[in-house]
């Protein structure tokens, strides 16, 4: 029961969340209803029973990401930034004409279409489990394969990430006269 | 996720008494026996919020040679109920170029925030709602949502005062995540795990076995912790996001009536959950003395009543703190975190792996009296 409840309302959340970052007008109430969708996202993660990754989820975008872009519509404008349109079309704020829109839609129907046929091979294989009241524990299995497995990826990328870091603060630093 | 209440509850007679009541249906059992402790918890924790209040204005008055509240009740102590009443009361004002609906949003926000963390505090071993494996990072990762709201609470009253707070808040909390977060990974490492039952249960015993005395970097990892979490909490000497000289009231400045009030109560509750947290992870929590493990329902009363006395000591000291120092300005709260704190959490970091490693995991205690 806990498990459909949250399921239920995890999806709810993601899916209105979603479709309000795209009606809405004002780009911080845009900014609002990605943190709600997103955190529906970990919802979903803790109904398949990846509790790390639910809560990595939370940390990640509700802590970092969803932060640094209010702070990012901020310095560029803030609420003045605001969709006119009156049609259905330009209801999107600034997401260009017929033309984008007719290519976006072949587009994503050529990314629907591969997608389907990756993951259908994946349904077949795996059918679909029902879980009861336990969360099955993936921080041991994450961790082992993080650090035997795939860990030359998981150095790399914290290059990767001390590069970025390096990059900002020799960006952000006052230059000297 | 085990050690929660049903599943301890589940070990008495009365549990299959009550299973047969709802039809063997265990999923709603469940569920009614979460939501009776939800309610049970949250009404404790608001109630300790609203009795902090009134402690902060009681502790400061001694602090200060004053008398403090004593007219409503008993020393006045029904001064927060009192409190309460009249914020309920005021009129709801909203400036007229808010965002109404952030304006809104913000203090429910916080006030989720915060009470979402207390799913895992580990009030005792039975008497938790929630022991995810996942339990310390769950609650860090939870409580920044309080960020979010403190940052929108200051955005959405279009006010040049609540707007400074607000970004103040904003940047403080993000900074002192770093090193709060690296000091728990230092005892999540000496634990061996991230729930708060495997945390709690290798601490047990006598005061030596806790893990601020484990070993000289997690003794130094508790104050960084402590440090960054009163700073985490805007608390003072780091309560820039509320500096009344400077900016009359922060991020809350336009906030009135009850929607202030949730701001103030989320401040206090969480700065109880932040003490919990500190208690739960050095200061061996709910652990008892010597090793006692009789399963008994009194026990767990004992377990729970010293969880609340070593959290209520920290809150005492996060009181003390404030009216004690001075406000820190914006560059020394920068540095303090960045140049001192964060490399100092990094070297607590390395030098706890690094004494896992050399003395096999064994504490400075058992190092000594040779231990098991």
């Amino acid at each position: 029961m806990f498990m459909q409840l949250l399921f239920g309302l995890s999806a709810l959340l993601t899916l209105s969340g979603a479709i309000a970052v795209l009606v809405t007008k004002n780009i911080m109430h845009a900014c609002i209803f990605l943190l709600a969708s997103l955190i529906g996202i970990a919802g979903l993660y803790a109904t398949l029973g990846a509790d790390f990754v639910a809560v990595t989820q939370i940390m990640v975008y509700v802590g970092g990401i969803v932060i640094l872009m209010i702070f990012a519509v901020m310095l560029t404008g803030g609420k003045d930034f605001v969709s006119r349109a009156q049609n259905l079309l330009g209801l999107a704020p600034s997401m260009g004409n017929k033309w984008t829109y007719t290519v976006g839609l072949l587009v994503s129907l050529v990314f629907l279409l591969t997608n389907v046929k990756l993951i259908s091979s994946i349904v077949k294989s795996h059918p679909a489990k029902t879980f009861g009241n336990e969360f099955p524990s993936t921080v041991n299995q994450l961790g082992h394969l993080l650090i035997k497995d795939h860990v030359l990826a998981f150095e790399l990328s914290s290059v990767l990430l001390l590069g970025a870091l390096v990059g900002a603060a020799m960006i952000a630093r006052p230059r000297k006269q | 996720m085990n050690q929660t209440v049903v599943s301890y509850l589940s070990q008495y007679e009365f549990y299959d008494h009550l299973l047969a009541f709802f039809g063997n249906n265990q999923g709603l059992l469940s569920f009614v026996i979460y939501m009776i402790f939800i309610l049970i918890i949250v009404t404790m924790c608001a109630t300790i919020g609203g009795l902090g209040t009134y402690a902060e204005r009681k502790i400061s008055a001694d602090l200060q040679q004053r008398v403090g509240p004593n007219r409503v009740g008993p020393y006045g102590l029904l001064q927060f109920l009192a409190d309460g009443v009249k914020m309920m009361t005021k009129e709801d004002i909203m400036p007229f170029t808010a965002d109404k609906f952030l304006f809104y949003l913000a203090p429910l926000l916080a006030l989720v925030g915060v009470f979402s963390t207390l799913a895992v505090l580990p009030f005792s071993s039975g008497f938790a709602l929630a022991d995810l494996n996942v339990g310390v990072f769950y609650l860090i990762a939870i409580s920044s949502l309080v960020g979010v709201a403190v940052f929108l609470g200051g955005y959405a009253s279009n006010s040049k005062w609540s707007m400074l707070g607000g970004m103040r808040g904003a940047s403080q909390i993000i900074s002192y995540e770093i090193p709060v977060t690296l000091s728990v990974l230092a005892i999540t490492l000496l634990a061996g795990g991230m729930s708060f039952g495997t945390i709690v249960g290798q601490q047990k015993g006598l005061p030596f076995n806790w893990f601020i005395f484990h070993n000289p970097f997690a003794f130094l990892a508790f104050f960084v912790f402590f440090t960054g979490a009163l700073a985490e909490t805007n608390r003072a000497p780091f309560d820039l996001p509320e500096a009344e000289s400077e900016l009359v009231s922060g991020y809350h400045t336009e906030y009135t009536g009850m929607r202030f009030g949730f701001f103030a109560l989320a401040e206090y509750i969480e700065v109880f959950v932040v003490c919990g947290v500190a208690a739960a992870l050095f200061l061996g929590g709910s652990s008892l003395p010597f090793n006692i493990s009789f399963d008994i329902l009194p026990l767990q009363l004992l377990e729970f009543i010293i969880f609340m006395t070593k959290t209520l000591l920290l809150y005492y000291v996060v009181i003390w703190i404030r009216w004690t120092l001075p406000r820190l300005r914006v560059d020394q709260l920068m540095s303090i975190c960045w140049k001192y704190l964060t490399p100092m959490a990094i070297l607590n970091l390395v030098g706890c792996s690094i004494w896992i490693v050399v003395f096999n995991g064994k504490s400075i205690a058992e190092l000594i009296f040779g231990g098991h």
